[in-house]
């Protein structure tokens, strides 16, 4: 189960509210590399993760997720906060708010609703753990372009924090896969789906031989 | 910075400390090192929370709340509280 802790994991306070930024950090909400795909990616794959320390990687990243989800929600939201009807206008903030108001809904920056077509859960170890390691990639470079547009040092902060923990969940699920890989038989990794044939992994073919 | 800003900041701290070595650990589960370091700050962790909690109110739900569910008191935690 989940138990809500009443904090962000790293604090969010912007003075200066901005809209047009806004429209674009809202990608990391509910866009393509956004946190909710990353979320409900890893939460979804764990289930049938053939080795405890992916099944606890892919649990431990995927909630650290949900916990990046409500920064981006905080970042929207405190960016939005208390503006006119003019200033949503002059920002180009109107076309979201027509839908939205203020309200923070999971799209893209060019206003596409979240889908969970963004993600797969292919019953594949290798094949989700490179899926994993990519996602984690997008999203930097997703942070390293909004970084290209933030200007207001209470943005950059939060989204520099969140830039560098897709770097470290990308070093966590190279290990994972290299912890997957030295227990499969080197002959051919991608023989087998380490998920559904079992004998692929080293002690099951010794067991097989004897 | 309020105070409670400040005692949020550092408990916060030593939280993303537990959050990143626990990473770590579940892909170096045996590195006694780190596991002897992840014991040293969640030790310094506890009391911080505590306190936070006795001055500013409950970070889960069911924690004492005495008379009133103080559960619902502001700020949630996308408020800018010096902002609001």
């Amino acid at each position: 189960m989940f138990v809500y802790e009443k904090k962000l994991q790293y604090p969010v306070n912007i003075k200066n509210p901005n809209a047009q930024l806004a429209k674009l950090i809202i990608t990391q909400f509910g866009g393509a590399d956004g946190e909710l795909a990353a979320s409900l990616r890893y939460l979804s794959q764990r289930y049938t993760m053939p080795l405890p320390e992916l099944k606890a990687t892919l649990t431990d990243i995927g909630t650290e997720e949900l916990g990046h989800l409500e920064m981006i929600g905080a970042i929207v939201y405190q960016l939005t906060k208390g503006l006119s009807e003019k200033e949503i206008k002059a920002a180009g903030f109107d076309q979201y708010f027509v839908d939205h108001t203020l309200g923070i809904y999971p799209a893209s920056a060019s206003g596409v609703p979240f889908t969970a077509a963004y993600l797969q859960s292919k019953g594949d170890a290798i094949t989700d753990l490179h899926e994993d390691m990519a996602a984690e990639q997008k999203a930097r470079t997703t942070y390293d372009n909004i970084l290209r547009f933030a200007d207001d040092p209470d943005v950059k902060d939060a989204i520099r924090f969140l830039r560098q923990r897709e770097v470290v969940h990308y070093q966590r699920f190279g290990e994972n896969l290299r912890i997957l890989t030295d227990k499969l038989d080197e002959k051919n990794f991608y023989a087998f789906n380490p998920e559904f044939d079992t004998k692929c992994f080293k002690n099951q073919l010794k067991k097989d031989k004897k | 910075m309020t105070e409670r800003d400040i005692l949020l900041k550092q408990l916060s701290s030593y939280q993303f400390l537990i959050d990143d070595l626990q990473l770590y650990l579940d892909t170096h589960p045996n590195d006694e090192k780190t596991i002897k370091k992840m014991n040293e700050y969640t030790a310094k962790m506890i009391p911080m929370r505590e306190k936070f909690e006795k001055l500013y109110g409950p970070l889960t739900t069911g924690e004492d709340s005495k008379n009133s569910w103080i559960w619902v008191n502001a700020p949630w935690p996308w408020e800018n509280e010096e902002v609001e």
